[in-house]
């Protein structure tokens, strides 16, 4: 027995070392932590479940024989929790054999991906990994496959995250592109398919791997990254922050944290928020900031098709989310990137039953052929599907332009919007004035005295919330300064609402 | 008295005559321009009417447009306030011919004081002292000599066409008068084509302090002491005082009736305000001007002697006497104030235009007060002056005067635009304006390369660590409520935290104080910082007291991050358990990107034009790109010689201020 308990403490020993201290050094002196380390800040003190310290690959081949094992096989992998919070959590050890995934190390993803989705309860991985385990050939690239389906069947059941603390390159990257978010280290991870020296000697580019799937690289450029953070422990720290605004599953209200910031609170600075100038833009976080709790705004994909802003924030201690024309880029209209930004981040709200507010200033989609021949019609479409599949509740509050069919899309009445309101500054029409007499009134466009009074008549009888008001189509027109305290009140009648969309096995969003 | 006065300004001062007419039972008519269409002004005033397009020559200048505006509303007087129409004699004679009373002094009063020359002759008839100088000019080194002998030293030698510190010589002896004239009129030569040169007496460590005077239409005129205006920065005063530090009672005394002698000699009827420079080794002083209007620092005066002078201004005008003789006047304790500016200390004082997203000035009470023209979602326009609050305060002691004012620009929250808070309160506590030893060169000799965050040292930084231990338990604290949490499970946020501040750590242990709610006891390094505050997340102040004493300081939180300012100093502090700081520490510091290869978007706009293309070689001067902000169209040059490399940003792109728009090789 005692020799047991010794043998015991050896294992944990060794496998609480990994590759060994040489490689833990190497790891820090990269600037990153260790795979321990990691859950250590992201966890409650002292709450980790470790599982499967001690299991060890089957591979024989290549020198892996049994000298070359090393217990828990380059994945750490348990539960604990965050603010008392269940989660899950692997996170991959890049100082045994440079984290690379083997059959034995995707065994263990899928075990506490399976015991989550038992027991409702989110996934964070933390990923640092070479890449596929070579010398067991096609047993890894299966591993890679159980993981991939396991995100899948687990996506919009339980919330994944993903954060990449270092190299995640390959087929690595789809189970990462599986998840709910991505989050990303700068100057420490990067994610592609194909890394610089295949690009190289394909397409004869020459790019560094930070700027072909550096944080930067995917936070701005390509949108698969959410956000990127200076170093291991903003990284984990700021994680801990993003949990407290998830539900733990599908089937659970998003949590509460209580406030002090009264529901009725009025702020009168937004009565002046938009301009006199239609043309002048204004910042559309500040309205944000000003209405929810404590002005806590936690943004996603910020530095990503800014013309759209999206994030969490609180309403009354629940969580929210938030979609926004951003006037100050591209005065706020919807493009490919920034619907396929917005239309994914509703569809993750949806699926958590997170109550969406929409706040809109929109001019319409964007012109062009760039626009046309990137397929902005199936792009756009995402988010008009993503919000008229959306059944949790929706208040949506136009504050300026809502025009032509992105005033639609825009979580209009039309696509189930529970609460509608208008600013008194907004217009909602087909099209601007301008556009509008060009069209209809195209015999006497050569006559500017004729077109600037048919713009004024145009501007007199659409710039307003009142012909949409009429329709029944906004609820009220609210002044800016009540914001907060209609918002709060629409959702809290909202609580109990249910409605179900007619089975099927799924919808088909134009992918 | 009048029943109705028109208000021919806008801002601070506008609002200021609105409050006294209105207390007065007076109606107000406020004027504006487009651009000041919701300005604060015309929401106070009981009628207003717009004057015209922005810029102030199409409106705020435009005699005729104030005086239809008069018309229109039937107000019988028009008060100017300061800069505008105020020292403008046609103004005031238009006015007087329209049979509307100008609030302020007789046009000929304003016209024989805003001549320089004829100012000074007066001066000279009315015995008040001015600075003996020989103002033709001068042939011979000798002569000069002999001229500067009998002004006494030291002199100053100065080119008639001088300026920009070219053709200046200071002498103090006879060799150096005659050695000085000579490199004087050379370089005047030289440099102006004009060798003309002058001898004044030099005023030693010049400070400027100024006479406030009234008088009535019955002959009287009183002075109702001074101001000391000598902390300015390029000859703008930044903070004004009353009494002077510096001056005895003679001293005052003797400037007081001169300056009363120069008034009667104009007639002079109404507040107006006569300069002097005193020198700070002999308190010798000289007259400089009149200026015949209120002055913006006129609420100082106003506090110390109870004084209403926009009330007096009135009723002068009105044709009311003085109710209080010079014997009435005295000097109750002591008064500040600091002019908040829209400027930006940090990046050379450039102006900041933009939107009020935060604005809480602090509150009038205990002697604190605020005269402001703007409010939060304001908008501050690039098309007038950059001063939107004057921050005044009235104090038994000059030490409590210092003492509130810091404590009042610790509240004072402005966000979305720049300003010179932390300026103001660097200058608050550094030692020479604390001694009150200082002259008009302060601000120059202090700050000669600028103004940096290095300036504003913190008496106690420890203030800062206590403060943002006890805001982050608060939000642990909080977070430990949040719903979901496993039953028997639950979070407990510990009492063991690192702060880390700069490159300092400090271990910390915070406690809940028992039996009071936000209070935080904060222990380290032997000392324990009792914290008690109503302070909520999301609000912008910590109001409480700190071991009693109350305190005040702005919170700002940014990501993991608290931004802290206090005493004028910001400091962004992180808090963490131990074992997250240990780990901390393993984290590379990486060095801020050289910005240096790049060119910078100054200020957030529109990006309109980029005039060059990658591979081209662009000389220092040449354009780069413009950039339209605020409807003003900024043009950035090179600074230097250098290749474009590459484009970083597209025209019709909008920027955020350092945004980079193009990378040089």
């Amino acid at each position: 027995m005692h020799d047991i308990i010794h043998q015991l403490d050896k294992k944990r020993e060794a496998a609480r070392l990994g590759g060994g201290q040489k490689r833990i050094d190497a790891q820090h002196g990269k600037g990153k932590l260790t795979a321990r380390e990691r859950i250590e800040l992201l966890l409650d003190e002292g709450t980790f479940e470790e599982w499967d310290m001690f299991k060890e690959h089957r591979c024989v081949d290549f020198g892996m024989g049994e000298q070359e094992k090393i217990p828990g096989d380059g994945v750490v992998t348990g539960y604990g929790t965050i603010n008392g919070r269940m989660v899950f959590v692997f996170s991959q050890d890049f100082t045994v054999f440079g984290g690379a995934l083997s059959e034995t190390h995707a065994e263990k993803i899928c075990k506490i991906m399976d015991k989550a989705m038992q027991v409702g309860a989110p996934v964070i991985g933390l990923n640092d990994s070479g890449g596929a385990r070579i010398q067991e050939g096609v047993a890894a690239l299966g591993g890679y496959a159980d993981v991939f389906q396991k995100n899948v069947l687990a996506s919009g059941v339980i919330p994944q995250i993903s954060m990449i603390m270092g190299p995640c390159a390959g087929g690595a990257v789809y189970s990462p592109a599986m998840t709910d978010f991505i989050f990303m280290v700068k100057d420490s991870s990067y994610m592609f398919v194909t890394g610089p020296e295949v690009v190289k000697t394909v397409t004869h580019e020459e790019v560094t791997a930070e700027e072909l799937g550096g944080a930067v690289t995917h936070t701005s450029k390509s949108g698969v990254a959410d956000l990127a953070f200076e170093n291991d422990v903003d990284a984990l720290l700021m994680l801990r922050r993003f949990f407290n605004y998830l539900p733990l599953n599908n089937k659970e209200k998003p949590p509460v944290r209580p406030t002090n910031d009264p529901a009725d609170r009025l702020d009168f600075s937004l009565d002046t928020l938009v301009p006199d100038n239609a043309n002048k833009p204004y910042d559309i976080k500040e309205l944000i900031l000003k209405v929810v709790d404590d002005t806590d705004f936690f943004e996603v994909q910020p530095d990503h098709a800014k013309n759209i802003v999206i994030g969490f924030a609180r309403m009354e201690g629940q969580t929210v989310g938030i979609v926004a024309n951003q006037p100050m880029v591209l005065a706020g209209c919807l493009d490919i990137k920034s619907s396929i930004k917005a239309g994914r981040f509703v569809r993750f709200c949806d699926a958590f039953n997170i109550p969406i507010i929409t706040f809109v200033d929109v001019p319409g989609f964007m012109p062009g052929t760039a626009q046309e021949y990137g397929g902005i019609i199936k792009h756009g479409a995402k988010l008009l599907y993503a919000y008229a599949e959306c059944t949790v509740p929706k208040v949506t509050v136009i504050t300026r332009k809502a025009y032509g069919g992105a005033y639609d899309v825009m979580a209009s009445k039309h696509l189930r919007g529970d609460v509608n309101f208008a600013w008194p500054s907004a217009e909602i029409a087909v099209m601007g004035p301008k556009g509008a007499v060009e069209i209809i009134f195209r015999e006497e466009k050569n006559d500017p005295v004729k077109v600037a009074e048919r713009e004024a008549e145009y501007k007199a009888k659409f710039a307003n919330p009142f012909v949409a008001g009429a329709r029944g189509f906004i609820d009220d027109v609210i002044m800016p300064n009540e914001t907060r305290k209609r918002i709060c009140r629409s959702l809290a009648m909202l609580r109990g609402k249910k409605i179900e969309n007619p089975w099927r096995k799924h919808g088909n969003i134009p992918l | 008295m009048f029943k109705k006065i028109l208000i021919a300004n806008r801002g601070e001062i506008a609002c200021r005559v609105i409050k006294t007419a209105r207390k007065m039972g007076i109606k107000t008519v406020a004027v504006y321009s487009e651009a000041d269409k919701d300005a604060m002004h015309v929401e106070l005033a009981d009628e207003s009417v717009c004057i015209g397009p922005p810029p102030s020559k199409e409106s705020y200048l435009v005699i005729d447009k104030i005086i239809a505006a008069c018309k229109q509303t039937g107000a019988e007087a028009v008060h100017p306030g300061y800069g505008f129409l105020s020292e403008n004699a046609e103004f005031s004679r238009r006015l007087e011919e329209e049979g509307i009373i100008f609030i302020g002094p007789k046009h000929y009063s304003v016209a024989k004081m805003g001549d320089k020359i004829e100012s000074k002759k007066l001066a000279i008839a009315a015995k008040v002292n001015t600075i003996p100088g020989y103002n033709d000019a001068i042939d011979t080194p000798e002569q000069a000599v002999e001229i500067a002998k009998s002004i006494g030293y030291p002199v100053m030698i100065k080119a008639s066409a001088g300026g920009g510190g070219k053709g200046l010589r200071v002498a103090f002896s006879d060799q150096e008068a005659f050695e000085g004239f000579a490199s004087c009129k050379n370089e005047a030569k030289n440099a102006f084509g004009d060798d003309r040169v002058f001898i004044e007496k030099f005023v030693e460590e010049p400070r400027h302090i100024e006479i406030q005077l009234l008088g009535d239409a019955h002959g009287n005129t009183v002075y109702l002491h001074e101001r000391e205006c000598s902390i300015q920065r390029r000859h703008q005063k930044v903070i004004e005082e009353a009494p002077s530090p510096f001056l005895d009672e003679k001293t005052r005394k003797a400037m007081g009736e001169q300056a009363v002698a120069l008034a009667k000699a104009v007639n002079y009827q109404s507040a107006g305000t006569v300069e002097f420079v005193v020198g700070g080794k002999d308190k010798s002083f000289y007259f400089l001007e009149m200026n015949t209007r209120l002055q913006v620092e006129h609420p100082v005066t106003e506090l110390i002697t109870g004084l209403d002078l926009v009330e007096q201004m009135i009723r002068v005008a009105a044709g009311e006497k003085l109710a209080f003789t010079q014997a009435d006047l005295k000097i109750n304790g002591w008064a500040m104030e600091c002019r908040i500016n829209a400027e930006d200390p940090f990046r050379g004082f450039l102006p900041s235009t933009g939107r009020l997203v935060k604005y809480i000035p602090p509150p009038e009470q205990h002697g604190v007060r605020v005269d402001t023209g703007v409010y939060e979602g304001g908008e501050i326009s690039m098309f007038y002056d950059s001063m939107i609050a004057k921050l005044i305060v009235h104090g038994a002691s000059r030490d409590q005067a210092i003492h509130k004012m810091r404590d009042a620009l610790n509240q004072f929250v402005i966000r979305g635009v720049a300003s010179n808070i932390s300026f103001q309160a660097a200058l608050m506590q550094h030692p020479r304006f604390v001694s009150g030893n200082f002259n008009t060169g302060l601000i120059a000799e202090q700050y000669p390369k600028g103004f940096d965050a290095a300036d504003v040292p913190h008496d106690d930084p420890t203030m800062l660590v206590a403060v943002a231990a006890a805001i982050h338990r608060q939000y642990l604290a909080r977070n430990a409520t949040i719903s979901g949490q496993l039953p028997g499970h639950e979070f407990t946020p510990g009492e063991h935290f690192v702060v880390l501040m700069g490159i300092g750590q400090h271990e910390v242990k915070v406690s809940e104080a028992h039996g009071e709610p936000g209070g935080w006891d904060v222990a380290f390094a032997g000392k324990t910082y009792a914290l008690r505050s109503g302070w909520q997340f999301g609000e912008p102040l910590y109001i409480g007291t700190l071991n009693g004493t109350p305190i005040c300081m702005q919170v700002e939180r940014r990501g993991l991050v608290y931004r802290l300012f206090h005493w004028g100093m910001q400091a962004d502090v992180q808090v963490m358990s131990a074992h997250a700081a240990s780990l901390q520490a393993l984290m590379p510091v990486k060095a801020a990107p050289d910005m240096s290869k790049f060119l910078l978007s100054p200020m957030p706009g529109l990006l309109t034009q980029i005039a060059v293309a990658p591979g081209q070689e662009v000389k220092a001067g040449e354009i780069l790109a413009k950039i339209e902000a605020m409807k003003m169209e900024n043009v950035l040059k090179a600074e230097r010689d250098c290749v474009v490399d590459k484009l970083l940003a597209k025209p019709g792109e909008s920027l955020a201020v350092d945004q980079a728009i193009i990378a040089f090789k």
